[in-house]
């Protein structure tokens, strides 16, 4: 396996940026998630690793050889297609085993290595299928399957669940994650689902507009967002984010919602803000709790049941704001409800530049 | 008001009479009658002039003779000249017109600045008229004056003989007028196959470490081989009719050297003593021989296809 290095990688489409120079480094047996709308250049990127794409600038280096000129042939790399980009002439035998004929493996070799991967993957049965007769997952096990079959150093993978129905993208999911473990495989996952990014990756990168926001855990990132965009993509719902203005300590969010900072959130505010001025507060929707005499106030607008929770939906100034409550309480439409944050989960952005807020002084 | 009223009902009534059958119909038989008339009657009553000595000059009704047409032609010495020349024909020149269609379209499966205006120049020989394309290659082979033997031999015409008077070139010579008049359409076939193979097959092949080499063996030949198999289908049938660009060119000769089947069948049928029922039986054999390569090609096609 490999570890895989961009430096200052970056693609333009004429004058357009369609990946603005950035960094990333892949360390071996890692699953690393590039997590973004569509059109954020993640997909290209992952096409710049492959080499499917010539970068406009920037280096690329596996396992420390500089491969940013290098034909996908020479890089030992495997990827898997959103829509599986088998071979549709060839039984899914031929698929897998093609990679390996082409390296010049012995037959006896190709027979036992793709036998291999096929009980691997549980396609045995299927082999001698051609890929029109697959449905959706199975041609998905078969590019699995062609692209374990040769060990290579690492794998890219463009939304490989993504064209499957929600039953075989869940099953899916917990296969690739499998595969993963079992293979130790450097592992580099595009997808656009917040969801599977969280539960795949060991790390996070968030992408938007061309550019990184922000790599991290898919705790860092659930939990630290770096900026507002982050703080909105992530998790489901996005984080609450409600605009106040900070003053003595003070962050006014509407006329009887105050909430009264920590010593540390308001040294970082005083220092960010210079005094007093407008700032976002963020919180989780699970980082609410309702109190009687909670320091912040909103009326209900709806609830929704979640089965295993609610969800009360209230609007705090011209904001929704979602919170999590145990199910079975009811709350009437319009009602006032007042509520507190764990202060441990409450964030601040800027919303002049977009970045949250540190405590710590670096 | 009343006059409108009196048309518009009219109309409609009119629409209403002819239902959606009634139209079917209307468009359906005339073409149906004329098939039947121009085609399907002169098959049945050719197979029926087949078994017959009839002749169309003379003033005398058919006279069954059964298979007797049938066994002189097939034990005629000189028939199985004229289909071996036939053959040798259709093998060369649609394997070459296979070879050099593909590789145009390869070539031409790259865009370049003016490919679109290139394929349209090639294309330009298939819609010529067959006996104008004789004739004027006629004029192109001419030894003394014609622009072929020049270009060959680099300015000296003479170093070479007469094409299309020398009996061991002469077949040849009707051979690369037709590569040069129908590789076009071979070329034109398998353009359309290649521009049908998806990029993200030839990806896929690049991650898997394929060769050039085993790219095209492996993905665009496989690919491109049922267009490919119908071209050369088409071809073959074509190859063992062609008539209308040798006849002006060498009407058979030298001697016998470009006598393909279907200008002797001409010959029988319209020239000297107007044989009409034994070159009704002559068409009739050409016809199973058509068919029979036909259906070995149809099931190569069905093969590959993997149905």
């Amino acid at each position: 396996m490999a570890t895989i290095e961009l430096r200052q990688v970056e693609k333009k489409f004429g004058d357009l940026h369609a990946v603005k120079p950035m960094d990333l480094t892949v360390h071996d047996g890692e699953f690393v998630v590039l997590l973004g709308p569509s059109g954020c250049g993640k997909t290209t990127t992952l096409r710049m690793i492959s080499g499917l794409e010539s970068v406009t600038g920037g280096q690329i280096l596996i396992d420390g050889r500089d491969v940013t000129w290098a034909h996908p042939s020479e890089r030992n790399i495997a990827f898997v297609f959103q829509f599986f980009a088998l071979y549709p002439h060839m039984t899914a035998w031929q698929n897998i085993a093609f990679p390996l004929q082409s390296q010049g493996e012995s037959r006896a070799a190709v027979k036992q290595r793709v036998a291999e991967v096929a009980s691997l993957l549980r396609i045995n049965h299927l082999l001698h299928l051609r890929p029109g007769a697959l449905s959706g997952g199975d041609k998905q096990r078969v590019a699995l399957a062609r692209a374990l079959v040769r060990h290579p150093a690492a794998f890219l993978m463009d939304e490989p669940i993504g064209a499957l129905d929600a039953d075989a993208r869940e099953t899916m999911r917990a296969e690739i994650k499998r595969l993963h473990l079992l293979e130790h495989a450097t592992t580099v996952y595009v997808t656009h689902d917040q969801v599977e990014a969280m539960a795949m990756g060991d790390r996070i990168v968030v992408m938007s507009e061309a550019l990184v926001q922000q790599i991290g855990t898919p705790a860092e990132v659930y939990h630290k967002p770096a900026n507002l965009f982050v703080a909105r993509f992530i998790g489901s719902p996005g984080m609450n984010l409600v605009t106040g203005h900070y003053a003595n300590g003070v962050v006014h969010l509407s006329e009887n919602s105050r909430y009264l900072l920590s010593p540390e959130w308001n040294q970082a505010l005083q220092r960010e803000l210079g005094g007093e001025g407008k700032v976002i507060l963020g919180f989780r929707s699970e980082a609410g709790v309702i109190v009687e005499d909670g320091p912040l106030a909103a009326e209900v607008f709806t609830s929704d049941l979640h089965g295993a929770y609610n969800m009360l939906n209230l609007s705090l100034n011209d904001d929704l704001v979602h919170i999590r409550v145990p199910r079975g309480i009811r709350y009437p439409m319009g009602a006032t409800v007042r509520f507190n944050i764990d202060a441990e989960m409450v964030r601040f952005f800027n919303p002049r530049t977009e970045a949250a807020i540190t405590r710590r002084v670096r | 008001m009343a006059t409108t009223q009196a048309i518009s009902g009219g109309q409609s009534r009119r629409r209403r009479q002819l239902s959606d059958a009634a139209l079917l119909r209307l468009f359906i038989f005339p073409t149906l009658i004329l098939i039947i008339l121009m085609n399907i009657f002169p098959l049945f009553y050719s197979l029926y002039l087949s078994f017959t000595d009839y002749s169309a000059i003379t003033r005398q009704a058919p006279n069954w003779v059964g298979f007797k047409n049938y066994s002189d032609l097939l034990s005629d010495k000189q028939m199985w000249i004229y289909f071996a020349n036939s053959g040798r024909y259709a093998l060369l020149s649609v394997g070459l017109q296979t070879l050099v269609g593909f590789g145009l379209a390869l070539l031409l499966n790259e865009k370049f600045k003016g490919s679109g205006f290139l394929t349209t120049l090639i294309l330009v020989p298939m819609m010529l008229s067959p006996a104008v394309v004789g004739l004027f290659w006629k004029l192109i082979y001419h030894p003394s004056s014609g622009i072929f033997n020049y270009i060959v031999t680099f300015g000296h015409p003479t170093a070479i003989p007469d094409i299309l008077a020398s009996p061991k070139l002469a077949l040849w010579g009707i051979i690369i007028v037709d590569v040069w008049m129908w590789s076009p359409f071979v070329m034109l076939l398998c353009l359309s196959g290649l521009g049908a193979i998806p990029d993200y097959i030839y990806e896929a092949a690049a991650i898997d470490r394929a060769s050039w080499w085993r790219q095209f063996w492996r993905i665009t030949l496989p690919q491109v081989a049922p267009l490919l198999m119908i071209a050369v289908l088409f071809r073959t049938i074509e190859a063992f009719k062609a008539f209308d660009v040798v006849m002006p060119m060498t009407a058979g000769g030298p001697g016998e050297a470009t006598e393909l089947i279907a200008l002797n069948l001409y010959r029988q049928a319209f020239g000297g003593q107007w044989r009409t029922g034994r070159a009704s039986a002559l068409a009739y054999i050409i016809l199973i021989i058509v068919i029979g390569i036909s259906n070995v090609y149809i099931r190569f096609l069905n093969k590959i296809r993997g149905d």
